[in-house]
C-alpha cells in the first residue's frame, strides 16, 4: 500500500468503515510512515475534538416566536387573499356597468361586417380590416376614455378604500 | 430515531392547520434544528433566525412530509438546505468570518439555565467552563474554513451520529462524494489546526 491509498483511508478509519483486512494493511502502512503516521493522529485529535463538542441550546423563546411568524403570515395571507378579491369584485362590477355600453359599440355599422368578411384571404382584406379595427380603437377612444379612465380611477379608490377597511378588520379580528 | 406516537399525532394535527400542535413539534426539534443551523451559520443570532425559517417552511410544506420518514431528519434535511442556502448568497462573508462565538455555558446574552450545556453544568470547576469555551470557540472557528456542503456534512456526522447514507440522502449527494467530502473536510480541518497552533508558537 502507498501514502495515497494510505490516505484515501484514513476518514473511512475513523468512521469505522474498514473491514479488518483492510485495517490489518493500513497498520502496516503506518507502522513503516511516519508521514503517514502524523498525518494519522491529526486526525484522531480532530475528531475526538468534535466528538467532545455537544449540542448548543437554543433560546427559550424559539416556539413563541416561530408561533408569532406563523401567525403574522396567516395574517397577511388573509389580508391579501380578500383585498384581491375586493379589488377584483369591483373591477367586475365597474365593468358590468360597462357593458351595455360597449356592447353598443359592437353593434355600431361596420364592425361587425367587417369581423365576419375580413378573413385571412387577401393582403387586402386585412388590411381594411386592420383599418376598420384602427377606426373601431379610435372611436372607443374618443367617446370612451374620459368616463373610462374616471370610472377606473373611482374603481381604484373604492379598491382601496375597501382594502383599507379590509385588513383593518382582520388585524382586529387577530 | 423514529418519530414518537404522540408526535405522530401532533403531526397529523399539524397538518390540518392546527398551529398549537406544530407548536409543540417545534419545542421537540428545536435543540436539533438550532445545533445544526448554530453549526453551520457561526453565530447565535443568525442560528435563531434560521431555525425560526426552517420551522415556518417545514409547517408550510407538511403536506410534502413522508410519515414514512422520521420527522427529526426531514426537519433537519429543511434546515440544512436552508442554511447552505443562506451560506452560498454571502459567499464572501463566509470566508472572512469573525462573528462573535458564543459559547454553550458562556455568559451570552441568551444565556438561560435552558442553554447551558450539561457538560458545562455538571463541572461548575471554572476552568472546565474556560477550557469549555475555548474549545467551543475553536470549533467554531474551524467549521468557517468549510465550504457550505463539507460544512454540513461534517456537522451531520459529528453531531447527528449520521451514517454516509443518511448524509447521502439528506444533502442529495451520492455516497461516494460523501466520503471524499469528509475526507478532504477533515484533512482541511487538520490542516487549520496545525496551522493555528504553529502561529500561536
Amino acid at each position: 500500500m502507498n501514502c495515497k491509498q494510505a490516505n484515501k483511508m484514513l476518514s473511512l478509519r475513523l468512521d469505522d468503515r474498514l473491514d479488518s483486512e483492510e485495517v490489518a494493511l493500513l497498520e502496516n502502512h503506518l507502522a513503516g510512515c511516519s508521514a503517514c503516521q502524523a498525518e494519522w493522529h491529526s486526525l484522531q485529535a480532530l475528531d475526538s475534538l468534535l466528538s467532545s463538542a455537544p449540542m448548543v441550546q437554543p433560546p427559550v423563546r424559539m416556539r413563541v416566536q416561530v408561533m408569532a411568524r406563523l401567525n403574522r403570515r396567516d395574517q397577511a395571507r388573509r389580508a391579501i387573499i380578500g383585498g384581491t378579491t375586493l379589488t377584483l369584485g369591483t373591477v367586475a362590477l365597474a365593468l358590468l356597468a360597462l357593458a351595455p355600453a360597449i356592447l353598443n359599440l359592437l353593434n355600431a355599422p361596420g364592425i361587425v361586417p367587417a369581423l365576419v368578411s375580413g378573413g385571412p384571404g387577401t393582403a387586402v382584406q386585412l388590411v381594411a380590416f386592420a383599418g376598420t379595427m384602427g377606426r373601431t380603437l379610435w372611436v372607443l377612444a374618443e367617446q370612451f376614455v374620459l368616463p373610462l379612465v374616471s370610472l377606473g380611477m373611482c374603481s381604484l379608490v373604492m379598491a382601496l378604500v375597501l382594502n383599507r377597511l379590509w385588513m383593518r378588520a382582520v388585524r382586529r379580528l387577530q | 430515531m423514529t418519530t414518537s406516537a404522540n408526535e405522530t399525532e401532533w403531526l397529523q394535527q399539524a397538518r390540518k392547520g392546527d398551529q398549537a400542535a406544530f407548536g409543540r413539534l417545534v419545542v421537540a426539534y428545536q435543540t436539533p434544528v438550532y445545533n445544526l443551523s448554530y453549526r453551520m451559520l457561526g453565530n447565535r443570532g443568525e442560528a435563531e433566525e434560521a431555525s425560526q425559517e426552517a420551522f415556518l417552511r417545514a409547517y408550510t410544506r407538511l403536506h410534502t412530509y413522508d410519515p414514512n420518514r422520521p420527522f427529526r431528519s426531514w426537519m433537519l434535511s429543511i434546515a440544512s438546505h436552508y442554511c447552505i442556502d443562506l451560506l452560498r448568497k454571502r459567499r464572501i462573508t463566509w470566508l472572512s468570518f469573525e462573528d462573535e462565538i458564543a459559547v454553550p455555558g458562556g455568559s451570552t446574552e441568551n444565556n438561560t439555565v435552558a442553554t447551558r450545556t450539561h457538560l458545562a453544568s455538571r463541572s461548575p470547576n471554572p476552568e472546565a467552563v474556560v477550557a469549555r469555551k475555548e474549545q467551543e470557540a475553536q470549533i467554531q472557528q474551524l467549521l468557517t474554513v468549510l465550504s457550505p456542503t463539507d460544512r454540513a456534512a461534517i456537522t451531520l456526522r459529528y453531531w447527528y451520529d449520521y451514517s454516509y447514507q443518511d448524509i447521502a440522502k439528506t444533502l442529495n449527494l451520492t455516497i461516494s462524494a460523501v466520503k471524499s467530502r469528509l475526507h478532504r473536510a477533515r484533512r482541511g480541518l487538520a490542516k487549520k489546526i496545525q496551522e493555528d497552533g504553529d502561529n500561536e508558537l
